[in-house]
């Protein structure tokens, strides 16, 4: 028995979903007042209609809030200091914000090659730090697996000033020194926004008199209670979303290809055997590369209203949108004119549809023969644009790096797809994505609040990898951060998989959350050898719960 | 953009022992090194999935004897690491990469043109099936190996040794103070590829100047005066001045340089195994330098201990050894046997020993004498009591030395002679055989 609540708080409107167990009980959209968050989320509330407030379990919910603030470039400044240490010059890659290099260097053991140099320190112009507000990152290269430095460098600025909001990089604690330090600079970017979303959702969930958990959806398609998240986790709700709400709509162990079409992009997504497929590497968003997990989701520029030219190759299609569909009343012609005239839409004006596509034919040209074979150039090129980004989403599951010669030996098996496609022009490419794709295709339902229903049907994602090095007698937790002193056997066997099952169950209560059935990965086991004697071993485990939904609903 | 192309296949989880230098260990630092630095994340890097050799990918270069399915168990890795050679391969050829870097283990420079079992840690030849897929798939014609491992390249060696369109160029630790022991200045190729063959080996102490030195004024020139369609780079990281090992006394930025002057199409990992002070240093700068970044700043956090001989000692040194090396001249012994095709055979009999398992394998090599082309090969190979034969018509095989291995072949399916196994590698037409009395005869 569940009773949930959906919400997708975006840029222009807020949609907002009421599920019991597998029935949608009410649906709303309200626009969006980015003024008044508050208020804009109890007229949600109210348009859902709640009988019984008590009842409800659980509110989800996704935003675009962080997404955009970091695409309008709306954060503020944060200081970011670095221990880069030797190695790649830090410079070959792109840098989005400006960093102070310091001394200090460790090495990939977490062994101290070069200390922190602390009159270095002290010659620090730390004057825009007097703010009570200041941001500081602190992020040193092999950090997540000794923060020392950074440590040592956050205890010297808070002496200097107690109230600065710091942040260190050890505490994303996967490998990266590059993206490790703009996720960091990111994360503490957007965590006064954050904070005060957090507030205006409180302040309408009292309002309504609700007491259900809130939960907040991330770009790898889990939830996580809003007090828990890291704000930057939340970036990308939206693609995930639209993922969650297809796979309400399919049965649990189906492999789906999610085509979700707006107006000038497509989003495109891959579950297997009803678990999103998630990207090899950390979200990219704006120019930062970070280390936040989400799904693979492929965004075309292409949409139901790309406007269409025709030059001497034939048709093609811009990546942007001039206003509407001819149809609907636009200036250019568009994909929707292309549907509207083939009728396989029945939204706008058919005249207008034929009118639009004539409008890029000589007069001479404009008969019925040369307009619909134009419709269906339209149609086809649309198509294979989503087709090609379907295949490189593809390859990109089945050519994942394989490290170890068993992965080599026992390569993704194939599946077979089932293709979900949503969103304004789903209906008038069905036919022509399924004879591209060669698989069945079965149009999303709730169209206009899939990112609110996949929301709600939500469930907690979690991943618990720890690198144990027993020589060094360090053990490190990369989703935490966390570091810690292993006390057992140099060669652990038996000891090491409770040992995992221990933090877990500890890094679930710290969240708040029930882990169930949780994946288990076999641990690696490096034996370290020093002198032809072995001295110790590296072991690298993790255990996971896979994103998913909870239940499904009927269309 | 330029793209250099990178296959990352450490096998962590494979071992020749439990506490044997080529273990599970051997690229975790690496990795840890590589991925902290975020190369993967510079735009002109491409990362590539390993995949599986075929056996055929294999036998068009390396005979496996006593037969192929003897090496069934334990070889997946080795066709793995031979596959991501030839995928890397692939990739530069059609153009996707300008260069790349195969980093995946088991190396193979020790594994020859006969193949009993595994040798200073190699199975199979991972460069030398890679020049081969190249010729016969792509079309490649001349193609130039260096191998900057720390060790003879002999496995490679043997294998081109009677190819004049493959140059092969080993820069090693002097072979009387180092493993395999072999790869003296006077080694220079079979007669009918004289000179193709360019061994240096360099005295204890080298260090990167002198490193570099012999590549200015030797190695490079001689690639230039040969004008290889491709480069490729066997890199052994065995020079490291922290190497358990050898001598050499090269840094990682020195690696970085060799990398510079080379520019290796491709490059494909060998041995190292300094697996914390020289391998995550090394595989970055090599890996930077191909990328065209600054490889400058990688430094390894040891100082080097041991003396380096100054530049102006080694400097006559490699003088006089060059000298010798153009004076040498080929010592032929010519011999055949009363079944040989017309024409004179050229005879070397010596012995190869597989260390890993400790067994002699016995060789008796006879190649045609020919102007034409690199000669049909006839080799009687024995391990124990158990003897098998390769008989190989050579790539742009002119039409009698063609002629001549059809004819041994045909007269070995006839004859009483006893031996376990018979194999046919004809690099002319791609089509390679293995014969056994009771199985007959198998295509690959």
């Amino acid at each position: 028995m569940f009773n949930r609540i959906g919400i997708d708080v975006g840029g222009t409107y807020t949609d907002a979903v009421y599920i019991t167990n597998d029935q949608i009980q009410h649906t709303a959209k309200v626009p969006t007042q980015s003024k008044n968050l508050v208020e804009t989320l109890m007229n949600a509330f109210d348009n859902l209609k709640i009988q019984d407030e008590q009842e409800i379990s659980q509110i989800t919910v996704s935003t675009t809030l962080v997404t955009n603030a970091i695409l309008q470039n709306r954060i503020p400044p944060v200081k970011l200091f670095l221990f880069s240490g030797n190695g790649m010059k830090v410079d070959a890659l792109p840098w989005p914000v400006t960093y102070t290099e310091l001394r200090g260097e460790m090495d990939y053991r977490g062994r101290e090659i070069t200390s922190p140099n602390e009159e270095e320190w002290q010659k620090l112009n730390l004057a825009d730090l007097e703010d009570d507000y200041s941001h500081v990152a602190i992020v040193g290269k092999f950090s997540h697996r000794n923060s020392l430095h950074e440590n040592l460098l956050a205890a010297y600025l808070k002496e200097h000033n107690p109230s600065i909001r710091m942040a260190l990089g050890h505490e994303w604690g996967q490998s990266n020194f590059y993206r490790r330090s703009l996720t960091t600079y990111l994360n503490l970017g957007v965590s006064d926004l954050y904070q005060q979303f957090v507030q205006q959702l409180q302040a309408a969930v009292k309002a309504r008199n609700i007491q259900a958990p809130i939960f907040i959806l991330k770009a790898d398609g889990g939830s996580l209670p809003l007090a828990k998240i890291r704000p930057i986790d939340s970036i990308y709700s939206g693609p995930a979303a639209s993922v969650l709400a297809a796979l309400t709509q399919t049965s649990p162990d189906e492999s789906s290809i999610i085509v979700d079409i707006g107006g000038t992009t497509t989003d495109i997504g891959l579950a297997l055997s009803g678990v999103p497929l998630l990207s090899a590497k950390g979200a990219r968003i704006g120019e930062f590369s970070t280390l936040v997990r989400s799904l693979a989701v492929r965004s075309i520029p292409v949409g139901g209203d790309s406007v269409v030219r025709l030059n001497d190759q034939g048709v093609v299609l811009e990546n942007y949108r001039l206003g509407s569909a001819y149809c609907l009343g636009g200036g250019n012609p568009t994909p929707t004119d292309a549907m509207r005239y083939l009728q396989l839409i029945d939204y706008g004006d058919l005249g207008l549809a034929e009118e639009g596509l004539g409008s890029l034919l000589p007069s001479e040209q404009r008969t019925p023969e040369t307009l619909e074979k134009l419709a269906l150039d339209i149609i086809n090129i649309v198509v294979e644009k989503i087709a090609r980004a379907v295949d490189s989403l593809q390859r990109e599951w089945q050519e994942e790096p394989a490290y170890k010669v068993w992965e080599v030996l026992h390569p993704q098996e194939n599946k077979t797809f089932k293709t979900i496609v949503s969103g304004g022009g789903a209906r008038g490419i069905t036919t022509a994505l399924g004879n591209r794709l060669k698989t069945p295709v079965q149009l999303g339902a709730f169209p206009e609040v899939s990112n609110a229903l996949g929301a709600a049907l939500s469930k907690p994602t979690f991943d618990c990898t720890l690198h144990l090095d027993t020589y060094m007698k360090q053990y490190r937790v990369e989703e935490t951060g966390e570091q810690g002193k292993w006390t057992g056997a140099l060669r652990p066997h038996r000891e090491v998989a409770g040992f995992i099952e221990a933090l877990a169950q500890q890094q679930a209560a710290d969240y708040g959350i029930e882990v169930q059935d949780m994946e288990k990965e076999p641990f690696d086991f490096f034996p370290i050898v020093q002198n032809y004697q072995t001295v110790g071993q590296i072991v690298r485990g993790a255990v996971h719960v896979r994103p998913g939904v909870i239940g499904r609903v009927q269309g | 953009m330029k793209k250099t192309g990178i296959l990352f296949f450490p096998a962590f989880d494979w071992s020749l022992g439990d506490s044997h230098p080529e273990r599970e260990e051997r690229l975790l630092y690496t990795q840890e090194q590589l991925f902290e630095e975020g190369v993967l994340d510079l735009p002109q890097i491409k990362q590539y999935s390993p995949r599986v050799a075929a056996l055929k990918d294999v036998l068009r270069t390396q005979a496996l004897f006593p037969n192929p399915e003897a090496h069934r168990s334990g070889l997946d890795p080795h066709l793995i690491s031979a596959g991501s050679s030839l995928l890397l391969g692939e990739a530069q050829v059609k153009g996707e990469i300008h260069n790349g870097f195969v980093m995946a283990r088991p190396p193979g420079h020790h594994s020859g043109a006969t193949v009993w079992g595994n040798r200073g840690f190699c199975s199979l030849n991972n460069e030398a099936i890679l020049v081969n897929d190249l010729r016969a798939r792509f079309g490649k014609k001349k193609i130039a190996i260096v191998d900057t491992d720390v060790h003879h390249g002999d496995g490679t060696q043997d294998i081109f040794y009677h190819d004049p369109n493959v140059l092969f160029i080993s820069l090693h630790q002097d072979g009387r103070t180092l493993y395999p022991g072999s790869g003296f200045v006077n080694e220079k190729g079979g007669f009918n590829a004289w000179d193709q063959t360019l061994n240096i080996p360099l005295p204890p102490g080298t260090g990167d100047e002198g490193y570099h030195y012999v590549l200015e004024n030797w190695v490079l020139p001689r690639l230039q005066a040969f004008a290889p369609d491709i480069i490729i780079n066997s890199a052994g990281q065995d020079n490291h001045f922290t190497d358990p090992l050898a001598s050499m006394n090269l840094t990682a930025a020195g690696y970085g340089r060799i990398t510079e002057l080379l520019q290796p199409d491709l490059a494909v990992l060998e041995g190292g195994y300094s697996i914390e002070g020289a391998l995550p240093y090394v595989n970055l700068a090599i890996l930077l330098a191909l990328a065209g970044e600054d490889y400058h700043h990688v430094r390894e956090p040891q100082k080097i201990k041991r003396n380096t001989v100054t530049l102006a000692a080694l400097k006559p040194y490699i003088q006089e050894l060059k000298r010798q090396q153009e004076a040498a001249k080929p010592n032929l012994s010519f011999q055949s046997k009363p079944f040989f095709p017309s024409g004179n055979w050229i005879y070397s009999p010596h012995s190869v020993y597989y260390d890993t398992e400790g067994f002699q394998e016995t060789r008796h090599d006879y190649v045609r004498e020919c102007s034409d082309c690199g000669g049909t090969v006839y080799i009687e190979s024995r391990k124990y009591t158990e003897k098998s034969i390769l008989v190989r018509i050579p790539f742009q095989a002119c039409p009698s030395c063609e002629q001549a291995g059809y004819d041994l072949w045909e007269h070995l399916q006839n004859s009483k002679e006893s031996f376990s196994y018979g194999f046919l590698q004809n690099q002319l037409h791609d089509t390679h055989y293995v014969w056994n009395r009771k199985e007959g005869l198998r295509k690959f």
